[in-house]
């Protein structure tokens, strides 16, 4: 890549934001406190936008989306920033059931272009409501995308293809890769939602991660590296889902684990699963294995440590499927 | 504001219009040919028409339940052919006759409804965010019954709507009944509009069967709003002379409803009757003008009937919808 340079996942969620706010004036971010900046994505963009395109809100999460929602309807491209993703779920009936299917109820003919962003990731050690992981939740629910990046490369570009797209779009990032450093180019590029992408190439077996199970799955591919080769897949995009790059995947190593931080019952890993029972049987030569949280909910102390999906966790299962 | 005698005119042919189109609604669930439920509207539709006559085209309106919000939309001037069609399925539905109840018009601004009661509140805020955002000029008549301000969004709607000094006017139709039970039951004050003052939303209180008061205070709203001073708060308290939705039982709490009560209540505050009482009274109307108006009404609602008789049942294949969920 030419015209690159070193920058954190959350300077290049600002990087998005900053060059999407000067590129159309309909864009506009709102959230708690997003002008001083809880977190470092959005810091100063008060000073070049102004209070009118950074808006800070009351604590009034349902209030917020609705305000998404109605002012996409009216033509703008708001970006709703919820902190924490499990901070959306105070308004659930907004965002799994009004904005994700506003538009085919009301006959397919008016779109609500929204961005929904939210942290997200277990290991912080503050418990549930900041930690949950709501992907499994919301790709139940038909009428909404959803993104997670691994990258600061493709936190950029997943952002603006989001800030783009004439849907609802919900944009999770990872508490533990907010500083992750990374390759971005200077240059405008767009990441299509639903596009994974192989972030190493392997023959023996397939791990399919997103988020900060990416980088734990590379470093087991890398300790195991000489003995069992890995292709690690990261989804990117939850739903729609790049169900093709996974099955050309699976038909080179014929073995597939899912790492899933959010929790195991009914979530990504399982309707993965049950794609690769359906399309992909043949190809497989083993069971597709899960390594999620378990169905506890996310304890929070020292526990999250080891409830959450981790490179041993993840070793042990490689070790298991390669038997 | 007073009326002008076009404004009052305006005001009646709606409510005639309204009221002979909610009367349909009831002809045809109770033939069977809807296929969901109906909310009438009956005596209590004054208001909706209040609330909808006087808007421009881009200003947004969110419809209250009762009646559908036919008396809103008729009086935004939205041809509610559509909407028949949707409430009875067919292919001619204004949402391709997959939502049973909804309505849906862009180009008239109004942006829908929700099966959840206070939806509309966060939405409009919205609506009127992006009103002043975009300097347009836009009013959001955001209408809802009493029952909706137990809903958390109603007051984070208030909040944002006066903080950032929207330009939406709260209008409250208070029928006094929450579904199958008496406001009283569930609500600790005198009135709802006396919410308003705690977020420092200017209220007011009027009859909801006198069309004409209720007229006045949607222009007084109306103006308020679009001069930029931020939202307004009315209350039209109206009675409610039947069950909540067709079919329903009619009771407050355990209580049974006094059907002489309602029966009185039906004729003594019937809004049509009292309208043109009192403009045969200022000699704006005579008794043959009104006699027009009404035959004029009737036959709007048989072409409308027939419109929908003739749109085929919508029943795409599922293969067809999957293609539908999102926006290109």
């Amino acid at each position: 890549m030419k015209n690159t340079r070193e920058i954190s996942l959350s300077e290049a969620i600002k990087e998005a934001y900053i060059e999407e706010l000067r590129r159309d004036e309909s864009v506009y971010l709102l959230g708690i406190s997003i002008q001083a900046g809880t977190f470092p994505h959005t810091t100063g963009l008060i000073e070049e936008f102004g209070a009118d395109r950074i808006v800070d809100t009351p604590l009034a999460e349902t209030g917020m989306v609705g305000c998404a929602m109605g002012s996409a309807q009216e033509g703008l491209r708001p970006v709703l920033d919820f902190m924490y993703a499990g901070f959306s779920y105070y308004c659930g009936s907004e965002v799994f059931l009004q904005a994700s299917q506003y538009h085919f109820l009301h006959g397919s003919q008016h779109p609500m272009p929204m961005v929904m962003v939210g942290a997200c990731g277990v290991g912080r050690r503050v418990a549930n409501e900041h930690a949950t992981l709501p992907y499994g939740a919301l790709i139940h629910h038909p009428g909404i995308k959803v993104c997670m990046p691994s990258t600061p490369y493709d936190a950029k570009g997943l952002m603006k293809a989001a800030i783009r797209d004439n849907n609802p779009v919900f944009f999770l990032w990872h508490v533990g890769l907010m500083m992750q450093k990374g390759h971005v180019p200077t240059d405008d590029y767009v990441i299509p939602l639903g596009l994974a992408d192989v972030k190493r190439e392997g023959s023996d077996l397939t791990i399919l991660a997103s988020g900060l199970q990416v980088h734990h799955s590379l470093q087991v591919a890398e300790k195991l590296a000489g003995e069992i080769s890995i292709e690690v897949v990261d989804a990117r995009s939850f739903e729609p889902f790049d169900r093709d790059t996974l099955l050309k995947s699976i038909e080179k190593t014929s073995r597939l684990i899912i790492v899933d931080e959010d929790f195991e019952r009914g979530g990504f890993a399982a309707e993965v699963t049950a794609q690769m029972m359906e399309h992909g049987y043949d190809l497989l030569d083993a069971p597709v294995k899960r390594v999620c949280h378990p169905h506890i909910p996310v304890p929070g102390g020292y526990m999250e440590a080891y409830t959450m999906p981790t490179p041993d966790r993840i070793e042990a299962a490689v070790r298991d499927i390669c038997r | 504001m007073s009326l002008s005698k076009e404004q009052k005119l305006l005001l009646f042919r709606n409510l005639v219009r309204g009221m002979t189109l909610d009367q349909l609604m009831m002809r045809l669930i109770r033939s069977g040919r809807l296929v969901g439920f109906y909310h009438e509207g009956a005596i209590s539709m004054a208001p909706g028409v209040a609330a909808g006559s006087f808007l421009n085209k881009t200003d947004c309106l969110w419809p209250h339940l009762r009646s559908h919000g036919l008396a809103h939309m008729v009086s935004k001037g939205v041809d509610v052919k559509t909407y028949f069609a949707e409430h009875m399925g067919r292919v001619d539905g204004c949402c391709k006759g997959r939502s049973s109840y909804h309505c849906s018009y862009p180009d008239d601004h109004i942006a829908g409804w929700s099966g959840n009661m206070g939806a509309n509140f966060p939405m409009s805020v919205g609506h009127g965010f992006a009103a002043k955002y975009k300097k347009s000029g836009q009013v959001v008549m955001n209408c809802s019954g009493d029952g909706s301000y137990g809903e958390g969004r109603a007051h984070e709607a208030m909040l944002m709507a006066a903080n950032w000094k929207l330009p939406i006017v709260f209008w409250c139709e208070n029928n006094q009944m929450s579904q199958h039970t008496a406001l009283t039951d569930i609500f600790p004050g005198e009135r709802i509009s006396a919410l308003a003052a705690g977020y420092g939303i200017p209220a007011k209180v009027v009859d909801g069967h006198d069309l004409f008061a209720c007229g006045e205070a949607a222009l007084e709203a109306i103006a308020h709003t679009r001069g930029g001073k931020g939202p307004m708060f009315v209350e039209c308290v109206t009675h409610r002379v039947h069950e909540h939705s067709v079919g329903a039982v009619n009771k407050a709490g355990a209580r049974v409803r006094d059907p002489e009560q309602m029966t009185k209540w039906r004729q003594e505050f019937d809004p049509q009757k009292l309208a043109a009482k009192r403009l045969l009274k200022e000699k704006l109307l005579t008794q043959k003008d009104i006699d027009r108006i009404v035959v004029e009404a009737g036959q709007e609602a048989d072409a409308i009937e027939d419109f929908c008789e003739k749109s085929p049942k919508a029943m795409p294949p599922v293969e067809e919808l999957i293609n539908q969920v999102y926006a290109v």
